[in-house]
């Protein structure tokens, strides 16, 4: 079993690093970067900072680099300063993401006493019983699949760690509660860590204050510093529009067709551009909707690329089975049952006013997503051949 | 506009003869008070606070309001307007179960709808006009003891199915009581629940109420044509629904029969029944097993279990007023106090007594909601202004069913009744 200590190093994010490494997580911030700048652990940390962030503008799934010694706490720290004065949410949501799959993936290898203890500290009730529970089987012919833990979790926790995940494995109604406990097995406590730790990396978009401004001044006044902001905001300036464009719909090579996509798509998009969760029915929705295009699988497994819990192995089999498979994307009936309908919120005319049908001289509500694309694409080239007239009178 | 004065001025009389028996809430000054006085215009006057129950009777005795609220939240500053200055502390866990909410068959006998667009007029719970589809209806929603005892026994399976054996609620913790109306409320006072957010507060009511049950993670599966079921070892929800299946069919075939063919619930094909019924010696078996759990029947599909499934979570988890269990600023009826709609006081009950307690013919003094009966049997004349109003049976005795202009003499706790349902007016 590690002691405390050796799992702070490990897990910097843990409550435990302000009473064991006091000296380091107390300090104010400005002298906390003077200080570690000017000590011979300069060299070592802008090295696995600058590594950690090229991982991400290389748009690489897990950090090449995690050392679990001293040189981690501190890198942990520099990187939410940096990223509160860089202070661009979509850097944030990748590095969050990337740096929290890591730890997902750490903790995984940790045995079941130090997870208790990491448990424990974040002051989560949850209880080990040396005698593993049954919680869930399923029996299938002859073959039968038994769930044992040794964990279980209060409600009240697992509540506050689950509930943003919006996710229906992860919901408490399809879960093992019982007498005020979730009986889960630690990998599953653990990828609610993993969700706990990315948000702890999450910027909201500062206002830019003159106390933000100060901030960011008196911490350019140490030169190595500003120096690793500035290596690092420059290649974010080149690469930023990359991962801004990076999962448009482009299903015909050269056509793009993100300016068509219903609400419902453009939302579920932008959040996994933004690197949120999305729940199952978002992502069958978004997979069989680009499957319906014809969208070719290496893009729609690029898609799922930003989540925080994306594992390209598993993503590639469900897309191959979906594709496979055929399914039709959600209707909007089915979509406002899911409350995946976002007409309203984007005010969008084609939702709610629906399109004329000449064939049935009437006005007509759109059913289906596939037809809003249909239909918008009509319009626009209509509208386009419109302009070309237009243009063509006035010549 | 007399009635409303005739009301106030008994309301008041009660708050001045009861004043011993309004029950203190518990930090009482962390929370904020509302109140709807007698006015034609219905309006709410909240942001209010108390720091002693004194002040709270002396309010209520001069103003003798139609309804009393009081928050489920605790603040630092109740009686700020602006919600962000009241410095939020916490919220207790309301669940608010109110028939008006679900059906209930006694709906059809006394709940009346009247249809403001094309004038008709009939009798059920109904949504929009079957007529003229459209949804401007007047309602006179009723009350009898079927429907409340329907409202008692969500209560009961809220208190004993779900909170206790799962959630593991101290029932010390739980404060119930009756609306005063429709109803039932239930409160949970604890320190750690009172900090869960909005979010977190609807995955307790998905899960009292079985919303977002997926059934392939409970362990539903075809293969092949084979379906296979969910296994009694599963805790949680699989469970629950194993139990509500192997319940079902140890009743008679008849009795089986006519609850999965009916129409508002179950609704299922005569086929699926017939060969659920052919089988449901071996099913039974397959359910209390833990080794066998194949539920393939003749000619049944997944979409046959889904309906199945979903008939079957309805009948387990609780009708509850969803929006009152996730908003955390919301206002609930103060106990002890007395109902607008009804005259009939909000009472607070133990767990224990909510087996008998019948609010409509309370045996028990302390625990009988109505507090208008007066020991020298007055009689009040009152002069009907609806044009249909139900039967009403309270303590033993049955008044009306009633037209528009009928004259009446009735006791005195019948015509407050009436007076307050607004159908009728003193002569």
């Amino acid at each position: 079993m590690s002691d405390i200590y050796d799992l702070v190093k490990r897990y910097p994010w843990l409550p435990s690093l302000k009473t064991y490494y006091s000296d380091i997580a107390l300090k104010n911030p400005l002298d906390f970067i003077s200080e570690i700048f000017s000590s011979n652990k300069s060299k070592a940390l802008e090295s696995r900072v600058l590594n950690l962030f090229n991982d991400v503008f290389d748009n690489i799934e897990h950090l090449s680099e995690y050392e679990l010694d001293e040189i981690n706490i501190y890198v942990y720290l520099i990187l939410k300063i940096l990223l509160y004065i860089i202070n661009d949410k979509i850097l944030s949501n990748r590095i969050a993401n990337i740096y929290s799959k890591t730890t997902y993936n750490e903790l995984n290898k940790e045995n079941e006493y130090s997870l208790y203890y990491i448990y424990q500290d974040l002051n989560l009730k949850v209880i080990y019983e040396e005698q593993p529970f049954v919680y869930k089987k399923f029996v299938v012919k002859d073959q039968k699949e038994i769930f044992k833990t040794n964990f279980k979790i209060s409600f009240l926790d697992y509540l506050k760690l689950a509930s943003n995940l919006k996710d229906e494995y992860r919901k408490l109604v399809n879960n093992a509660l019982l007498q005020g406990y979730v009986y889960i097995k630690p990998e599953n406590i653990n990828r609610l860590l993993q969700e706990h730790v990315r948000k702890k990396l999450l910027i909201q978009n500062n206002e830019v204050s003159s106390d933000f401004e100060k901030f960011k001044e008196r911490l350019f006044e140490i030169h190595e510093f500003k120096k690793l902001y500035t290596t690092i905001t420059k290649i974010w300036e080149s690469k930023k529009e990359e991962f801004e464009y990076s999962i448009d719909i482009t299903f015909k090579e050269g056509k793009d067709y993100s300016g068509i996509l219903p609400p419902c798509i453009k939302e579920i998009l932008s959040k996994a551009q933004e690197g949120q969760n999305l729940v199952h029915t978002e992502r069958l929705f978004i997979l069989w909707f680009l499957n319906s295009l014809k969208y070719p699988e290496d893009k729609i497994i690029n898609v799922f690329s930003t989540l925080p819990d994306f594992d390209r192995e598993k993503t590639a089999y469900q897309v191959k089975y979906a594709m496979k498979k055929g399914y039709t994307p959600y209707s909007c009936k089915s979509l406002k049952s899911y409350n995946l309908c976002f007409a309203n919120e984007y005010k969008d005319p084609i939702c709610l006013e629906g399109y004329y049908s000449r064939m049935q001289d009437e006005q007509k509500f759109i059913s289906h997503p596939l037809k809003y694309i249909e239909v918008k694409e009509y319009r626009d080239s209509k509208k386009l051949k419109k302009t070309k007239n237009q243009s063509q009178d006035q010549k | 506009m007399k009635s409303f004065e005739y009301l106030k001025r008994r309301f008041k009389e009660y708050y001045k003869d009861n004043k011993e028996k309004i029950p203190l809430v518990s930090l009482f000054d962390q929370r904020e008070f509302g109140f709807i006085p007698w006015d034609q215009q219905i309006r709410m006057i909240r942001h209010m606070g108390f720091a002693t129950r004194d002040n709270l009777i002396k309010h209520l005795i001069n103003n003798g309001p139609r309804h009393v609220y009081s928050s489920g939240s605790l603040y630092l500053n109740p009686e700020n307007k602006d919600m962000k200055n009241k410095s939020y502390l916490g919220c207790d866990i309301i669940i608010d179960i109110d028939v008006d909410h679900f059906y209930t068959p006694c709906k059809e006998d006394h709940d009346i709808w009247y249809c403001k667009e094309c004038g008709k007029n009939g009798k059920g719970m109904v949504e929009k006009c079957p007529n003229c589809k459209k949804s401007k209806l007047k309602k006179l929603n009723w009350i009898c003891e079927k429907c409340l005892n329907v409202a008692k026994k969500e209560i009961i399976k809220l208190v004993y199915d779900f909170l206790i054996p799962d959630f593991n609620i101290d029932i010390e913790k739980m404060k119930i009581a009756f609306s005063g109306h429709r109803g039932y409320h239930l409160k949970i006072e604890d320190n750690d629940l009172r900090t869960l957010s909005s979010d977190e507060r609807r995955e307790i009511i998905d899960y009292i109420t079985g919303e977002g049950i997926s059934y392939e993670i409970l362990g539903l599966r075809k293969m092949g044509d084979n379906i296979f079921g969910f296994s009694r070892e599963t805790i949680g929800w699989s469970q629950k629904i194993n139990r509500k299946i192997e319940e079902i069919l140890k009743k008679t075939n008849i009795e089986i029969e006519t609850q999965l063919s009916d129409k508002r619930t179950f609704n299922l094909n005569k086929n699926f029944i017939e060969n659920l019924l052919n089988y449901k010696n071996n099913f039974l078996n397959i359910i209390e097993s833990d080794n066998m759990n194949n539920w393939t029947l003749v000619n049944s599909n997944l979409n046959t279990w889904y309906k199945f499934l979903g008939a079957i979570v309805e009948e387990i988890g609780i009708e509850v007023d969803v929006p009152v269990a996730i908003d955390i600023h919301r206002l609930i009826r103060y106990p002890g106090s007395l109902h607008g709609k009804t005259g009939f006081k909000v009472q607070e009950l133990n767990p224990n007594d909510l087996d008998d307690f019948n609010p409509l013919d309370e045996q028990t003094e302390k625990l009988d909601p109505i507090v208008f009966v007066s020991k020298v049997q007055t009689i009040q004349k009152l002069e009907i202004i609806e044009s249909d109003v139900p039967a009403t049976k309270i303590k033993g005795e049955t008044f009306g069913p009633y037209k528009l202009g009928d004259k009446i003499e009735i006791p005195h706790h019948i015509a407050v009744f009436l007076l307050c349902k607004g159908v009728a007016k003193s002569i």
